[in-house]
């Protein structure tokens, strides 16, 4: 094998260099066409599928429901009605703990307690947010329409608000009965029949809960469509799965008890209650787990062990990456400017529809902005919320934040998380430097009087909060969490949407190093003098051998 | 005694100025609960004879004013509706009660058939 002549000698060097190139670019077209072919093979399931599905179905799979009882044949329900409470009556005649259970729920109650002494949250409560403004403790009467009761808070919790199998208006009906009682005409003895036997067929129609019933308020919340969460919407009762892999038929068809799972009708997963994540269990551990996140049904490594993103997990919450956008669908309210409410037309209040034919002005509400396929913003967030209520005060030199995520990089607890941020314009007490609560419903309220002084005065009055009698408008911020629309894996946020200089998604998150996205002299010279001097060496220790070997040879 | 005849005038026009208001804002006289029904069962009637998509009115009260409505049903114009021989078969009592359905939730009206 000895080559004796010198030229064969000065070829065997740059034929070594060539095998290692070989050997290099074979390493990386592997590298490459194993990439692909794994990222293939995670889509058409080849390869097999990722921990965290396997888990997933796992979780899910005991789900079955099945009922032993027939409403339909229950002697309590087959009877005339003539009002809600009796609907309820009825209900509690076998569910006799189903009521006493569900007042104490914040469903009911629309309050919590705060960690500030004296302070409730909730609707209830003293809190405020920037597009309602506040529920003025359950004055404000509008607000009412989405309480689970018959008659607002009056007459009981309404069973059927969540339990009912189709959609009826009660009300209507209970109305127009105890109008025609004591008509005597055979028509109206025929519409008061026809009516008892809709209501008779209504309330033994009986379900779980299905999306549309807690859509009927939570899609709809902030007073339409879409206006208050850009996650949660009617686009969501009949969801594709390019839309939500985890509601869609085609899907999982998941309602929303499955993952908000309740116990003795407290329902799971308020993220306004502090703490939001005490514990991470999985649904494998407990099916009832208290409080739901990703990892309860897809583990702690949910991509194929090999995956660059096993890696993230710690750190950045799964519906960053698997939501690109929210309102995919439907539009959101954006903007909410109640500066400019109390406008007239010929004297008379007006609105005006923009382009998504949602109304982007009216007297009675100001001027609002609406988006689709909205970009998150991102925020770290370990599970609570810094909230601004009625008696906190504030500095109406800065933007208020009125809900912001809580968290940090150094709190171990904390995810990078996407938020929609609702931003907008309202009223403030001058002199006390406190956001106010204006009634808007009723005959005292804004949308009646378009006087917001009075109904300042009035809403204030109803939480027990004095008002100076001055006020001016402020700009606010209002974040929710995004964490519904879950979409395809295929449709995942790629590398690059974080990682790049300049249009990072995640350019608001300064206290962390980002490759990719930051520079930093330092680091990149150490990076730099770690590569140079890599390939010093390797020159050095090529040379060294060219020049002993040669010697050797020769 | 023009004095007077001046005075008995006024008093008059004082006495029936707010009674005609308020027979104005009563709107035309029937029974507008019992025409929202006749309206639906009207509808129904119409879906099953296959003229129309939906057993639901597809036509609100809140979807004109008070004065177009009054000009529908004096005129006996109902193609707005479709439906056209259930309407020509409604007895006038009926068309009458739906009338007073129409006008009492009209766009223009205190309480309009949907929300703001």
């Amino acid at each position: 094998m000895g080559v004796k002549d010198p030229a064969m000698g000065r070829l065997h060097i740059p034929a070594t260099y060539i095998i290692i190139m070989i050997l290099g670019l074979a390493w990386c077209l592997g590298l490459v066409t194993g990439l692909s072919v794994r990222t293939a093979a995670a889509e058409t399931g080849v390869m097999g599928e990722a921990l965290g599905m396997k888990l997933a179905k796992q979780a899910v799979k005991a789900n079955k429901r099945w009922t032993t009882a027939d409403h339909s044949k229950v002697d309590a329900l087959n009877r005339d009605f003539t009002s809600g409470s009796q609907i309820t009556e009825a209900c509690l005649s076998c569910h006799t703990d189903a009521s006493m259970q569900f007042e104490k729920t914040i469903h009911w109650t629309w309050r919590v307690d705060s960690e500030k002494p004296g302070i409730m949250n909730g609707k209830a409560g003293h809190a405020v947010n920037n597009f309602c403004i506040s529920g003025n403790a359950m004055e404000d009467k509008s607000c009412l329409a989405c309480h689970v009761g018959w008659n607002g808070v009056e007459d009981g919790v309404n069973c059927l608000n969540c339990h009912g199998g189709e959609t009826y208006n009660y009300q209507e009906a209970f109305g127009d009965i105890q109008a025609f009682m004591g008509d005597d005409d055979p028509e109206t003895l025929e519409i008061i029949k026809e009516l008892q036997g809709e209501i008779k067929a209504a309330v033994k129609n009986i379900t779980m809960p299905q999306r549309g019933h807690c859509g009927e308020c939570h899609f709809k919340g902030g007073g339409g469509d879409g206006v208050k969460h850009g996650d949660l919407d009617t686009s969501l009762i009949k969801p594709n799965k390019m839309l939500d892999v985890h509601m869609a038929a085609e899907g999982a068809d998941f309602t929303c008890t499955r993952c908000h799972t309740t116990v003795k009708h407290n329902i799971a997963g308020r993220l306004y209650t502090r703490p939001a994540s005490a514990e991470r269990k999985s649904l494998i551990q407990d099916d009832m787990a208290t409080k739901i996140t990703c990892e309860s049904c897809h583990g702690t490594l949910p991509h194929t062990t090999d995956s660059k993103m096993n890696d993230h997990v710690d750190k950045v919450a799964c519906q960053s990456c698997h939501i690109p956008a929210y309102a995919r669908v439907n539009p959101t309210k954006m903007w909410w400017d109640w500066t400019k409410a109390g406008e007239l037309k010929d004297g008379k209040p007006y609105s005006v529809k923009g382009e998504f034919g949602k109304p982007v002005y009216k007297s009675i509400k100001g001027e609002f902005s609406w988006d689709k396929n909205v970009q998150p913003e991102y925020f770290w967030y370990n599970g609570s919320f810094s909230n601004i209520g009625i008696k906190d005060g504030i500095d109406p030199a800065e933007i208020v934040k009125v809900s912001h995520p809580v968290g940090g990089s150094a709190d171990p607890d904390s995810r990078i998380h996407p938020f929609k941020i609702h931003r907008g314009k309202q009223p403030y007490d001058k002199v006390n430097k406190q956001l106010v609560a204006p009634m808007l419903s009723g005959p005292n309220g804004f949308w009646s009087t378009l006087d917001m002084n009075d109904a300042i005065t009035h809403g204030n009055k109803s939480l027990d909060v004095p008002f100076s009698g001055e006020f001016d408008y402020v700009e606010t911020t209002y974040a929710f969490p995004i964490t519904h629309m879950v979409a395809p894996g295929k449709n995942a946020l790629s590398c690059e949407e974080c990682h790049i200089r300049g249009s990072s998604r995640l350019a608001n998150i300064t206290d962390i190093y980002l490759p990719g996205r930051d520079k930093n002299d330092l680091l990149d010279g150490i990076g730099m003098i770690a590569v140079l001097g890599a390939l010093f060496g390797v020159m050095l220790h090529g040379l060294g051998r060219f020049f002993t070997r040669n010697g050797k040879e020769d | 005694m023009i004095k007077r005849m001046i005075i008995a005038s006024a008093l008059v026009m004082f006495t029936l100025a707010p009674l005609g208001a308020a027979l104005a804002a009563e709107g035309p006289g029937g029974n507008k609960r019992k025409g929202k029904y006749t309206y639906r069962k009207l509808v129904k009637a119409c879906f099953e004879r296959g003229a129309v998509e939906s057993a639901s009115p597809s036509v609100s009260p809140s979807d004109k004013k008070m004065s177009e409505w009054t000009s529908i049903f004096q005129g006996k114009d109902f193609s707005a509706f479709g439906c056209d021989e259930e309407w020509a078969a409604a007895k006038d009592k009926d068309i009458q009660d739906i009338y007073a359905y129409f006008y009492s939730f009209a766009a223009d009206s205190p309480t309009p058939a949907t929300c703001k």
